[in-house]
């Protein structure tokens, strides 16, 4: 039949792997290579001699690391928590209330976040200063909530409008209330949506680096990435210990990803109508 | 006693009118079908005694009681979704408890209640299913099975049969009968299926355009359907109509064609023409010699005949007019067969061209 679209489908997908997976496995590569083998011309594609002498050096030498990694975890758990309860409350007022000015709202939500955030790093460090939050983790995981809002409102009130209808209003039959409705029929019915969303808001906060440099000014409240990236080089740049941090910093986020991907495909709405 | 009473009620968003005011009473015990196409307002009728819909003008009260500004949980109404519309992360059991939980009534009691109700329905088996694991129409039992256990006062039914396959669809109408037999509550169902209707229905109100357009029994509206639109809506296949225009002999004229009808026994007062109406069952085929000259007989060809079983569909050419009969489906005429045919006068229908108001019968009003 028709072999030749799968053909250049396949190809495209196999592009696209190759693409997004080449600098990380590069970076594990590095990570395995010793410091001559990293400088070595030809370039070094295999590590020789294969060592984890990487690892076992940035744990017993620099425990400042795991801290860095618990920091993110904190910011971006928070950021994630705080962002879909705003997001899911205003997402499911604007797809359900009847407002006169829903839709220019909306649009409004949308065009906030076309901001970039780095014009905004000034006047927030100063108000940040003043109310006490700089180098607090609630401080980072409100201004990674205010970037990441007007994405989860719109992922997930475009979630709420698929929910029919109907299945709300026979909860409302029933005796419900509107909060009661919200926890109890639609985050239930919305799971997927609110999983997808909130594993993209925590790897956004996870990976976030020009507010996380300015708000978090001492070293025992930095984030994984940058805490990396200001790893101090004497003479040369750090490469092999750049390099396995990052893989360090990489594998919680691998970890969460694979945990909740099969309840993302869950198909939660079936048997509530057709 | 539950009576329902709608008090000029009406519904408009902004300037569009959705609802015409209107008055209605629906009797205690009483089966009241809102019938109408889709866009007629018969579902934002429901849905404003359901409480899901403000009421923009007029007074809603059931059983005595005024309900305008009542909560939909605290108008002792249940309602039937057309999707079923059941919870479906939660069994079967709890989807027939939710609203007694939520009334904090005893757990022996809601036990006991859905028991029953799901005994009742057949459903005693799945209480402990997720809705995914039924079939159509045990979903839409378990969405009656939880109207029921809340011992309404009122049931809402809003196209409950309509995703259903045609077979199941005539079993569960019969069901619900069977239900409303037994139970007697006060039922309004919305449908837009005039079989539905018919066979449901103590009274049907059929809508047209936000109007209410009749309100009658099922008899009522096929007999004597108050407007063109009932007419036409009420019965299938639809009414046949014919443009007619008086001629000189006080007669009647076909515009189309040159079909010519004695004077009519209607109140036609002085007008110069007229819709008439004939229901395709009520065109009789006459046998062969059997044409005693009684009554309005015509010459009729078959254009087309389709046979559907029991009936047959004749598609015949009277005068140059086109007319659908329904005849016995055994040994039926077929196309390109001379036919002679006769209307009852009995059996017609006339309507004003402009408003569509049936007619009354009476005495011809003669104008030569």
């Amino acid at each position: 039949m028709n072999k030749r679209p799968r053909i250049g489908l396949y190809t495209l997908v196999a592009l696209s792997v190759v693409i997004s997976f080449l600098p990380i496995v590069w970076l594990i590569l590095t990570s395995l290579k010793n410091t001559a083998g990293i400088y070595a011309w030809p370039p070094q594609y295999w590590p020789d001699p294969f060592t984890f002498d990487n690892y076992v050096k940035i744990v017993t030498e620099s425990p400042e690391l795991l801290l860095y990694v618990l920091n993110s975890f904190i910011v971006a758990l928070g950021c994630t928590l705080l962002t879909l309860t705003i997001g899911g409350l205003a997402g499911y007022a604007l797809s359900r209330i009847k407002m006169r000015w829903g839709a220019v709202l909306m649009v409004f939500i949308l065009a906030v976040s076309m901001f970039p955030p780095v014009s905004l790093l000034p006047s927030l460090f100063q108000n940040f200063l003043k109310l006490g939050l700089l180098n607090t983790y609630s401080g980072l995981i409100i201004a990674h909530a205010g970037l990441f809002l007007p994405f989860t409102v719109w992922m997930l009130a475009s979630y709420f409008r698929t929910l029919p209808p109907e299945i709300e209003e026979a909860a409302r039959m029933d005796g419900m209330g509107l909060m009661r409705i919200f926890l109890t029929i639609v985050i239930p019915l919305s799971w997927p949506g609110f999983v997808a969303t909130g594993l993209i808001v925590f790897i956004f906060s996870w990976n976030e680096f020009p507010l996380a440099l300015v708000l978090m000014t001492q070293n025992a409240m930095r984030t994984a990435p940058v805490g990396i990236s200001l790893y101090p080089g004497e003479y040369a740049f750090p490469w092999e210990t750049i390099s396995t941090a990052t893989v360090i910093a990489i594998i919680p986020i691998l970890v969460i990803t694979a945990i909740f991907q099969k309840q993302i495909v869950g198909g939660l709405t079936a048997g509530a109508g057709k | 006693m539950t009576v329902v009473q709608l008090d000029r009620i009406g519904k408009s968003y902004g300037g569009f009118k959705a609802v015409e005011e209107f008055d209605l009473t629906i009797h205690d015990g009483e089966f009241l079908v809102l019938l109408g196409p889709s866009g007629c307002g018969k579902s934002t009728t429901l849905r404003m005694i359901a409480g899901l819909e403000s009421i923009s003008t007029g007074l809603l009260s059931i059983g005595g009681a005024p309900m305008n500004d009542v909560e939909p949980k605290d108008r002792g109404v249940a309602m039937v979704f057309q999707n079923y519309a059941l919870y479906p992360h939660k069994s079967v059991y709890d989807n027939m408890a939710m609203a007694l939980k939520l009334q904090k009534m005893p757990k022996a009691e809601i036990q006991k209640r859905v028991g029953d109700t799901a005994e009742m329905l057949g459903l005693t088996d799945y209480l402990a299913r997720k809705p995914a694991a039924l079939s159509g129409g045990q979903r839409q039992r378990v969405a009656i099975g939880r109207a029921i256990v809340r011992t309404p006062k009122v049931f809402l039914f809003d196209e409950p049969l309509s995703n259903l396959d045609a077979k199941l669809r005539v079993k569960m109408r019969m069901e619900l009968q069977e239900l409303h037999d037994r139970l007697g509550v006060t039922s309004v169902y919305v449908t837009h299926d005039q079989i539905e209707a018919m066979t449901l229905a103590d009274r049907i109100v059929i809508m047209n355009g936000g109007v209410v357009a009749q309100v009658g029994s099922p008899r009522e509206v096929y007999d004597t359907p108050a407007d063109e639109f009932v007419a036409g809506f009420i019965g299938s296949p639809s009414m046949n109509f014919i443009d007619l225009r008086r001629n000189g002999d006080d007669g009647w004229t076909s515009v189309e064609g040159h079909l010519a009808l004695p004077p009519l026994s209607f109140d036609t007062g002085q007008r110069a023409d007229l819709r008439l109406g004939v229901r395709p069952e009520h065109i009789e085929i006459l046998d062969p010699g059997a044409d005693d000259g009684i009554g309005m007989t015509f010459d009729a060809k078959v254009l087309l005949a389709e046979l559907l079983g029991a009936d047959a569909l004749l598609n015949l050419d009277v005068d140059g007019i086109r007319l659908l009969a329904r005849v016995s489906g055994t040994e039926h005429p077929v196309a390109g067969d001379r036919l002679r045919i006769r209307f009852h006068e009995a059996q017609l229908h006339a309507f004003d061209c402009e408003s569509g108001r049936a007619l009354e019968r009476g005495v011809p009003t003669l104008v030569s």
